[in-house]
Formats: structure tokens, C-alpha cells, sequence
């Protein structure tokens, strides 16, 4: 019984991470796809950042998620790779709860252009958000177990 | 043979919810390798920023040169008073070649306007009394209220739902840009869509 729990959870666990990864690794290639400006002006439209860290970060972020889906998925360091997730996905969520609660009608800038911040895209970031997090919790779970 | 005309097929739909650009609401070369299209509307503040501030930079930077057309399209947003009126004018402007002077006036006395009412007596400013008749006359023309619709249900259908949005065609891809963007990124934008 305990060892079919076990693999229940090792599957949900590998599900979970390669949900996350897919998802990290497809939100990159979606904003490298396009000119790096556009990507620049979703952020710049949050006003949470200084300009002249705009620039910067939209050419690097996108490159950022796609490494960090494929660690993810990779599956090693897990708690480093997924504490770096959680992390991640609690600024974006905090910033689209943030500009939702300003009012702003703005794009949400996850995946690409056209999308706006929406109760729909606040339920599918906080779902990524928790997912994550069972996944830091499990990781970290896991390697006190082995200790 | 067989794949060209279904591939014409799925495409003429498209092509046919795009509205015929109105030379005279229209900046530059047509066949410049950028093309702008800005959803605005003459109520809303950041639309008048973006008129008198952005697009003579647009202007200077871009389509002197040849290098990006701009085309202004109607949003019309629901709830603003005087504005469908003010399009009505604006567009039966266009059809006396005077749509850039009462585009102007609208936006500079903006707020004048939108406060009082008086559309008519902003846009009569800038026409000489020939030219007012006909606008008159044009503004109520179906022919221009139905411009005004078909661009703003094509915005709609675009996914425009606030102004100024602009819409940025290259190599025929058609990108949707963030609420009233910053000019320097606008600037890399183009730059980037520029053949090198």
C-alpha cells in the first residue's frame, strides 16, 4: 500500500516537473520568437522597473526560462531548480496581482502578445505557483528522508 | 494548383476583414517595409501624448525615409460622449484631404471639446467655409459611418480593447504591441524589423 503511494506521488512529482519545464521552456521560445523590444514593452507596461533595467532583462529572461524548464525536466538539483521556479513564478503572479488590483488593463506578457491579465490568467499562474511549490516542498521532503 | 486556391480560400476572409486604408488618414510610402496601424480615439488623453509627441518622432525617425507607413484607424470607445461624432468629422474630413489638420485640432482641443460638446466647433476651425460644408455634409454620410464601425469592429476583432494600441505589420506578420508603448522601444522594435 505504502510503496503504491509512493510511486503514485514519484509519478505525480515527474508529471508535475515536466508540466512546469514544458511550460517554462514553450513561454521562452514564444517571447525569443518575436523582437526582444516587444517582450520589452510587456515589461516596461507593469512600471515595477526602472527603463533602464527593461532592456536587459527582456533579453535575457526569455533565454533564463528556457534553461531553467529543461533543468527542471532534467530533474537534477531539484531543489534548487525548483525553488528558482517557485520563486520566479511568485514575482510574475505578485505582479499580475499587483497590476490587476491597480486597475491596469494590461497584457499579462506570459506567452507572448494579446493576452491580458485576466481571472483566468491569474488561476493558471497561481496553479503553476502551487504546483511548484508541492514540488520545492517534495524535493525538499525527499532529501531529508535520504539524509 | 489544388493547394494555392485552398490556401487563397482561407486567406480571403482575412484579407476582407482588414478595412481599404483611406490614403488620406495615412502617413508615408504604402509599400514601406513597416506598417503602423494606430487604434486611437480622439477622448483619450494618452492617444492625444501619442499624437503630438510620438508620431512626429515617428515622423522624423521613420516615415520621411520611407521606412514605416502609418495608418490611423477609429476605436471609438464606448461611453465617451462626443467621440463617434468626432470621427464622423475626422473621417468626412479625409474625404477633402483635411484629415491631418482636423486630427490635430481635435487632439489639441481635446480637452475643450470633450467637455462641452462642441465637435463642430473645433473641427470648423481649421476648414475653410467650402470645405466645412462638405464635411458637414460627409458626416453623416452611411458610407462614413460605416468606416468608422468597420475599423473599430476590426480592431475589436484584432484584440484591440483600450487606446492607443498600436499594430505593427512586417514581413507579413502582424504584432499587436502593449498599451502606449515607450518610444525607445518602439524605436528597437522598428529597428529590428528593418531589413538589415
Amino acid at each position: 500500500m505504502a510503496s503504491s503511494q509512493s510511486k503514485t506521488l514519484r509519478w505525480t512529482l515527474l508529471t508535475l516537473r515536466v508540466i512546469l519545464g514544458a511550460v517554462f521552456i514553450y513561454g521562452g521560445y514564444v517571447k525569443l520568437r518575436e523582437p526582444w523590444a516587444l517582450f520589452a514593452m510587456g515589461i516596461d507596461s507593469y512600471h515595477l522597473l526602472p527603463f533602464q533595467f527593461v532592456e536587459p532583462l527582456a533579453k535575457t529572461l526569455p533565454w533564463f526560462e528556457v534553461a531553467l524548464g529543461a533543468w527542471l525536466i532534467g530533474g537534477f538539483w531539484l531543489r534548487l531548480s525548483s525553488v528558482t521556479v517557485s520563486l520566479l513564478l511568485a514575482v510574475f503572479f505578485t505582479a499580475m496581482v499587483h497590476a490587476r488590483l491597480a486597475g491596469e488593463q494590461i497584457n499579462c506578457g506570459c506567452f507572448g502578445p494579446g493576452e491580458p491579465i485576466s481571472k483566468w490568467t491569474l488561476l493558471r499562474d497561481g496553479s503553476l505557483l502551487a504546483a511548484s511549490l508541492f514540488l520545492t516542498w517534495q524535493a525538499f521532503r525527499a532529501a531529508r528522508r535520504k539524509a | 494548383m489544388k493547394l494555392y486556391a485552398a490556401a487563397l480560400l482561407i486567406l480571403l476572409p482575412c484579407l476582407a476583414a482588414i478595412p481599404e486604408v483611406d490614403k488620406n488618414k495615412a502617413l508615408g510610402i504604402p509599400t514601406a517595409p513597416v506598417r503602423i496601424e494606430i487604434f486611437s480615439d480622439f477622448t483619450c488623453p494618452h492617444c492625444k501624448v501619442l499624437h503630438e509627441t510620438e508620431l512626429p518622432q515617428l515622423m522624423k525617425d521613420y516615415v520621411v525615409s520611407g521606412k514605416v507607413y502609418i495608418v490611423d484607424r477609429a476605436f471609438p470607445l464606448n461611453g465617451h460622449q462626443f467621440t463617434r461624432e468626432a470621427f464622423g468629422y475626422a473621417v468626412a474630413a479625409a474625404r477633402v484631404g483635411k484629415y491631418q489638420q482636423v486630427a490635430d485640432a481635435l487632439y489639441a482641443q481635446q480637452a475643450v471639446w470633450a467637455q462641452n460638446g462642441n465637435v463642430w466647433g473645433t473641427v470648423s476651425s481649421v476648414l475653410n467655409p467650402a470645405d466645412q460644408k462638405k464635411v458637414q455634409a460627409l458626416a453623416k454620410d452611411p458610407g462614413v459611418l460605416a468606416e468608422i464601425e468597420a475599423e473599430y469592429q476590426e480592431g475589436v476583432a484584432s484584440g484591440v480593447n483600450e487606446t492607443p494600441t498600436l499594430i505593427v505589420t512586417a514581413g507579413g506578420k502582424r504584432i499587436p504591441l502593449p498599451h502606449a508603448p515607450d518610444y525607445r522601444l518602439l524605436k528597437s522594435m522598428i529597428d529590428g524589423l528593418l531589413p538589415k
